[in-house]
């Protein structure tokens, strides 16, 4: 055969998504890449230009359909320090529980995805099995499986229901021993490790340039977690470490990820102790009243700015499932946001898919690409 | 009820005399005539060999959900029919109900001849499989070298249909499915050899014979691995699946066939794979015999012989089906370099322990080995 | 580091290209700069204050002229700066950052699409969330939601 392009995408297996990877190709050789991107863009920074600061949180479950609450929990930080709001601690640290269990249910699809791409099934579902548990969860407080809609400019919208606490303490206990088995499956495998082994390798000083952040990242090596780093929310109260690995590749991106899964139960622990002991208000009192008021779409005559409130500039950034997401918010004194801008960490893993797919076969794609966990509906927004 | 002549016989005899008891007297001799009678008896035994292998390849693919389903800790088909036995026959008569699209570019007769001489060569194959003594086409002495040949057809079938597809995936998917047939073919037939040596024969029954003391499976452990591995590569199931990588290669050399025709190679790969399994128990297993320390009443019931075969049979694949819910699947270069470095090397070291248990059984020392056919 | 350690380490190098060095909360500073000094002012950034990582590019339209911030983060000092030019509506132009982080590549294209600052010396400033051949800049203030647009998109592969 000779050179050719192939297109992988936009509705292919590998893609877990609407994007298209277009590959050149010699044979079974990558010579080339170009993602191409779009396929999923709903303009949520658009829309949220039309809508209220508490509406947009709808937005940011659509964003990323795995990890909504990491998404809600990036804005509202951001929304916040541009209203000029600081919500109750209870809140703070609900919100730090439910960004932990958001990760462990994105992780655990992502390990699902990802083995069902080098061909093992039977992970798959137990991974969508052991998702459910932490989805139920979810549901029980926030009465959705996976568009939540939970989090509120100065707080939560409700406190956790009583049985709660016992409940999550037994979906982590069942975690447990469940990693260990993903981990027996995996890499406890021959097949596995040749398959991922040097695959796919993007050193910490390329994953730098590239902007590549997140288990991509700590897999080279490098310790950055915005956690530490950066602390928002509570995490200056927790206590935990950073997964690292060595390799670059997919193997290790696959033992940070599994890590990081630990960790969070790690923080979980310590933040259901917490919220066992501190009962209080979830929502910050003396709240601008607009700030719950319906929707109302901008008529013909364009953005009126109707009220006068403080303006600012809101930055927040968070360590997501897949890496660093920031947020900037400008607030005009409107009750709508001026201009929202996300960054997602998929977005910047993506584009560096040149550096880290050529040369390889096209039979690692899938691994690789699997290892980047892409979420097109962040990169898309 | 001894054999499946006498079977097809009878009822071709039963059904020419009640047509002949309601006909006039010149067609009633026609009828009646025994040219007339066994040609119909030919007829009726293809027509049950035939159902026998549908309805066994469907009940493979029932067995296979069923535990692929309790491996990953849920509960596969259960709604249709008991325990949802009847499941792939609503499937199947989905996909036929369903329109065939033909890519416009794709070449109509490849488009259309692959899938179907695909499954009209693996279907011959079963025509000449032994199921149980006397269950048999008869008196072929090359039935297993036969039954090999026509199994070795298949990749150019796969080919023929990647090709004519006009699809770039089903082009890979039928590149990677020729090499990696051909790179397994010479292993596969090396374990053969090792089998054929001890035995003495290529006919399938007198293989199974041989075995009536004891079964092949422990002095050719080396060739059953061997054999187990190439199978696995030849019906193409994962960790071998790479022809039909779903991940990277949509669907692989099937990727533009839909409806009636992907049923075809559907079913086609749980025919091979019925073959496969049916293979490994009459080479190494012993067939429909069991051990001599079985008390005879668990064989002397009618068609024992039949049952206790179909059991190991389905254990066998049972065994894939264990293999696929536990392995990722390899990579095409790795396939290949693990199958000419080192496969083949296995394969012949097979062959030479075959030559030594061939020696031993000369040997009046090794008297615990002995042979049926000396 | 805070403001002033920014001021002073930016002032000698880029002279009345910097046009000043604000607080921002969470961040090591706000950095106005002129457009015209972008690159010098990225390579101090990058070598000299060791802000390795580029996050994100974006801009903010402000009806009157259009903003493009960038926000850097350095993994010595764990801080993020955030550079802001500002550029007028009639010529929305500035220099690519992507010789200097490559990183800034897609964000750049993001940004020319969908706020439509062009970004020069751009290795391939190709659409990217939008369709090829898309004549609008969706975010920026003139394009209204809840009308009906007219579009005109062209095939994406010819």
């Amino acid at each position: 055969m000779s050179e050719m392009w192939i297109n992988m995408g936009p509705q292919h297996p590998m893609t877990h998504g609407l994007w298209n990877l277009r590959v050149k190709i010699d044979g079974e050789r990558i010579l080339d890449v170009d993602p191409e991107m779009g396929y999923l863009h709903r303009g949520i920074e658009k829309i949220s230009e039309d809508r209220h600061y508490n509406e947009v949180v709808t937005l940011m479950d659509r964003s990323c359909y795995v990890a909504g609450l990491n998404w809600e929990h990036l804005y509202i930080l951001a929304s916040e320090q541009a209203l000029h709001i600081s919500p109750p601690e209870r809140a703070e640290y609900i919100r730090m529980m439910c960004a932990e269990f958001q990760r462990i249910g994105s992780h655990i699809m992502w390990y699902a995805a990802f083995v069902q791409d080098i061909g093992l099934m039977t992970p798959f579902l137990y991974g969508m099995r052991d998702r459910d548990l932490v989805l139920d969860l979810f549901q029980s407080f926030t009465g959705a499986r996976m568009t939540y809609e939970y989090m509120r400019v100065g707080g939560v919208r409700n406190d956790l229901p009583p049985p709660f606490l016992a409940q999550a303490r037994k979906v982590l206990d069942w975690l447990v021993p469940r990693f260990k088995e993903y981990d027996e499956l995996c890499i406890g495998s021959d097949i596995f490790h040749k398959r991922c082994d040097n695959l796919g390798v993007l050193s910490a000083s390329e994953c730098v340039r590239h902007g590549v952040t997140g288990p991509m990242l700590r897999s080279a090596g490098l310790k950055r977690d915005l956690r530490k780093d950066r602390p928002y929310s509570m995490y200056r109260d927790v206590d935990f470490d950073v997964a690292l690995a060595d390799g670059a590749d997919v193997t290790g991106r696959y033992l940070v990820r599994m890590e990081e899964m630990r960790q969070s139960i790690r923080i979980l622990r310590q933040v259901l102790d917490w919220l066992e002991h501190h009962p209080g208000p979830v929502m910050a009192d003396q709240l601008p009243r607009w700030l719950g008021a319906p929707y109302a779409p901008v008529g013909k005559e364009g953005y009126v700015l109707k009220r006068n409130y403080a303006k600012g500039v809101g930055f927040s950034s968070i360590e997501e499932p897949h890496g660093e997401a920031q947020a900037y918010v400008v607030n005009e004194g409107s009750e709508r946001p001026y201009r929202v801008k996300f960054r997602s960490p998929v977005f910047a893993n993506i584009s560096a898919a040149r550096q880290y797919l050529v040369g390889y076969r096209v039979a690692d794609i899938p691994p690789i690409m699997g290892s980047v966990d892409p979420c097109i509906g962040e990169v898309d927004r | 009820m001894d054999s499946l002549y006498s079977v097809s016989y009878g009822i071709s005899h039963a059904i020419a005399f009640a047509l002949g008891s309601i006909l006039p007297s010149g067609a009633r001799a026609a009828i009646e005539s025994s040219d007339v009678v066994v040609a119909f008896a030919v007829l009726i035994f293809g027509v049950i060999i035939l159902a026998a292998t549908m309805i066994n390849t469907i009940m493979l693919i029932w067995w296979e959900r069923k535990l692929l389903g309790r491996f990953m800790d849920r509960r596969a088909a259960m709604h249709v029919g008991f325990a949802g036995l009847l499941q792939n026959f609503a499937d199947g008569f989905k996909l036929f109900r369903k329109d065939t699209v033909k890519p416009r570019d794709a070449d109509r007769l490849g488009f259309y001849f692959g899938p179907t001489a695909y499954m009209i060569t693996s279907l011959m194959i079963f025509g000449i499989l032994p199921i149980s003594s006397g269950w048999d086409t008869g008196a072929l002495p090359l039935t297993l070298l036969l039954a090999l040949a026509i199994f070795a057809f298949a990749p150019l079938f796969i080919f023929v249909s990647a090709w004519s597809s006009n699809n770039k995936y089903s082009l890979m998917g039928g590149m990677r499915s020729a090499a990696q047939m051909i790179a397994y073919e010479v292993p596969l037939l090396l374990a053969v050899v090792a089998v054929v040596l001890v035995a003495g024969s290529f006919d399938l029954n007198t293989i199974v014979y041989e075995q009536q003391n004891y079964w092949f499976w422990g002095p050719l452990c080396v060739a059953l691995v061997v054999f187990v591995a190439a199978m696995l590569a030849e019906m193409e199931r994962i960790p071998f699946d790479l022809p039909e990588a779903e991940a990277e290669l949509v669907e692989g050399w099937n990727t533009e066939y839909g409806g009636m025709f992907f049923a075809f190679f559907m079913f086609t790969d749980y025919l091979r794979a019925l073959v496969g399994s049916v293979l490994v128990v009459l080479l190494f297993l012993g067939g429909w015999t069991l051990p001599t320390w079985v008390p005879s009443a668990a064989t002397s019931f009618p068609l024992a012989g039949i049952v206790w075969f179909m059991v190991k049979t389905y254990i066998v694949f049972g065994l894939f089906v264990w293999v696929r819910a536990s392995l990722p699947r390899v990579r095409t270069d790795q396939l290949l370099r693990v199958g000419w470095n080192r496969m083949i090397p296995l394969s012949l070291l097979s062959v030479f322990l075959a030559a030594l248990v061939v020696m031993a059984k000369c040997l009046p020392v090794f008297g615990c080995l002995p042979s049926v056919g000396t | 580091m805070q403001p002033d350690d920014l001021a002073r380490t930016l002032s000698p190098k880029l002279g009345d290209l910097l046009l000043g060095v604000e607080p921002f909360e969470g961040m090591a500073g706000r950095v106005r700069f002129r457009r015209e000094g972008a690159l010098d002012l990225f390579r101090v950034v990058r070598d000299d204050l060791s802000f390795t990582h580029l996050s994100m590019v974006g801009g903010v339209d402000w009806v009157d002229h259009r903003e493009v911030f960038y926000v850097a983060w350095s993994d010595s000092l764990r801080q993020y700066l955030l550079l802001s030019t500002d550029v007028p509506a009639e010529d929305p132009r500035v220099e690519s950052a992507s010789s200097v982080w490559p990183s800034a590549n897609w964000h750049e294209r993001e940004t020319w699409e969908l706020v439509g600052v062009s970004f020069d010396h751009h290795p391939d400033l190709r659409h990217l969330l939008t369709p090829d051949g898309y004549a609008f800049h969706p975010l920026l203030r003139s394009f209204k939601l809840h009308e009906p647009e007219e579009l005109e998109v062209k095939s994406r592969h010819v």
